[in-house]
């Protein structure tokens, strides 16, 4: 079953829709990231998500219940919806944390220590939240958001605020997460950051799901061949390439590199270099966003 | 329950509007006991520590404690939107009338810790006027301060403790009309001046007799006319209700 599954959610606000029939799902163990411009409707989804917001149609679903009609269903659920995490200013972070450990129905006062200390927060743990540095609110807040060990965790911007270190912790964080079984939602700007570990990468534009981009397995050739627009229009035609496009002058492209190589040969097109790329997710981001 | 309603009474007693409130109920009477104009403005010159007190819950229920009381219910809600922890506290698996419910017992305990305030600090403000019987009243019964002979210490003191208790039963749904308004425009200031519009607009509708008897405002002096409670609590009572079942109602499906 899957960990997160929207159906068909939208949101309006009178005539003026703000997200409109996104359906995605995330398995548990998998990262999805939610990428796109600003004012394409992240931050509404995850609200959404969350149950914070109301959906005009369509439905959310945790672990296969309702997130809108069952309030139960948020035992399932950890979230960082702001940057930097809020939290009550006169309350030192441990208490922040207990308040969150008694409304989550944790009792054992061990996790919080476990908790703060993954975060890397035991130093400033009896500190009052006020004096906090926004780097160390924002990781109060995934601290907050995963000490009840929650089956799904959604996260807005979760890198937003914070310095390298603090975002190689989270990322690391993340990914352990997600090898535990935790199924991750995030919404990001920071593509190549995530692209390392999310299996899947959501795009956002004008309130819809544009492409939904699958990272498993997926390699990419580069081949520098002339004349160039003649290659891209040959590996188009042919059955085994699943994708090609030319970035940078050269052609990027999804599928066999025997076939292509041998078609570009027979048909005379002079071959400089092929060889395998990673998949440059910023780079197609930008184009899938431009094109929209 | 128990705990959040702990935790809620807590974070309302954190709020600065709630602190400047309390230290304003408790100081003013100081000021009432050596204000020059009474006699002018109440026809009162003072015979006993007891007035100051009735002094002090007369004019702080003209305006300032429903203010303050309104004050205190909006920002209970109004700053947790503002500073983000509403949305912190609604990730849980909380069910969203609890919270508000919690919020709004709360919000209805502080009138009480106000008027409290307001007593003590009246009675330490009338310290010097002596609290034992006197000639005169407390301006809450017949006689108005000039009284119907001697008033002694432990009917002074009844007098007044029942004015305050009535008192607090009056801005009670007040407090409620507050929270409701702090949960349709999630903002303090937006659901305080709401609050207090509704209540001038209400005061105006006298010009419609036949409504009057059903007006919250018609009540809003009850501690003054206790003989009026027959029909002004059970009415105080249902407007508390209603304002609080509206406000669970929008609260539930508020977009946050």
């Amino acid at each position: 079953m899957e960990a997160l599954r929207l159906q068909g959610i939208g949101k309006r606000y009178g005539r003026k829709p703000v997200l409109e029939g996104v359906s995605l799902s995330v398995r548990p163990g998998e990262v999805y990231a939610l990428a796109g411009p600003n004012g394409s409707g992240k931050t509404t989804l995850i609200r959404l998500v969350t149950g914070l917001a109301f959906p005009t149609e369509g439905r959310a679903f945790l672990l296969g219940e309702d997130v809108h009609k069952s309030p139960g269903a948020r035992r399932h659920l950890g979230a960082v919806v702001e940057a930097p995490a809020a939290f009550y200013p006169y309350l030192t972070g441990r208490e922040n944390l207990r308040l969150h450990a008694y409304l989550s129905g944790v009792k054992e006062e061990a996790r919080l220590t476990e908790v703060l200390a993954r975060l890397k927060l035991l130093a400033v743990a009896d500190q009052k939240v006020g004096r906090y540095s926004l780097g160390q609110r924002q990781r109060l807040g995934l601290a907050a958001a995963i000490l009840h060990r929650p089956k799904v965790l959604v996260l807005d911007e979760p890198t937003s605020g914070l310095d390298p270190e603090g975002v190689e912790l989270v990322h690391g964080l993340l990914q352990e997460l997600a090898r535990e079984g935790l199924a991750v939602l995030l919404s990001t700007h920071h593509l190549r950051e995530v692209s390392g570990y999310a299996q899947k990468v959501g795009i956002l534009g004008g309130g819809r799901l544009l492409d939904e981009v699958d990272l498993t397995g997926r390699e990419v050739y580069r081949l520098e061949a002339e004349p160039l627009e003649g290659a891209l229009a040959l590996l188009r035609g042919l059955p085994q390439v699943a994708s090609a496009r030319i970035q940078g002058g050269a052609l990027l492209f999804e599928g066999e590199p025997e076939a292509a190589l041998q078609a570009l040969l027979r048909e005379g097109y002079r071959v400089r270099a092929l060889f395998p790329q990673r998949f440059d997710l910023q780079a197609y981001y930008q184009e899938r966003v431009k094109h929209a | 329950m128990l705990r959040l309603l702990v935790f809620e009474l807590y974070k309302l007693f954190r709020l600065r509007s709630v602190g400047l409130g309390l230290l304003t109920a408790s100081l003013l009477p100081f000021l009432w006991a050596l204000a020059p104009g009474l006699k002018e403005v109440y026809g009162l010159v003072l015979a006993s520590g007891w007035q100051v007190v009735s002094l002090s819950l007369m004019a702080g229920m003209e305006f300032l404690f429903p203010f303050l009381v309104v004050m205190a219910a909006s920002e209970s809600l109004g700053s947790e939107v503002a500073q983000g922890t509403l949305k912190s506290l609604l990730l849980h698996p909380l069910p969203r009338t609890r919270l508000i419910l919690a919020k709004l017992l709360s919000a209805l305990l502080y009138p009480f810790v106000l008027l409290g305030a307001s007593f003590l600090g009246s009675l330490l403000a009338g310290l010097p006027h002596g609290l034992g019987g006197f000639y005169g009243g407390t301006g809450l019964r017949a006689g108005g301060f000039a009284g119907v002979g001697f008033l002694s210490a432990q009917e002074a003191l009844g007098q007044l403790l029942s004015a305050h208790l009535l008192a607090g039963i009056v801005l009670l749904p007040l407090a409620a009309l507050a929270l409701l308004y702090a949960t349709v425009f999630l903002s303090t200031a937006a659901g305080a001046l709401a609050a207090m519009t509704t209540l001038l607009l209400m005061r105006l509708l006298v010009a419609f007799p036949a409504l009057t008897p059903f007006l919250l405002t018609t009540y809003l002096d009850l501690h003054l006319r206790p003989s009026a409670a027959g029909l002004g609590l059970p009415l105080l009572l249902i407007y508390t209700l209603g304002f609080t079942f509206l406000a669970a109602l929008v609260f539930e499906r508020k977009d946050l």
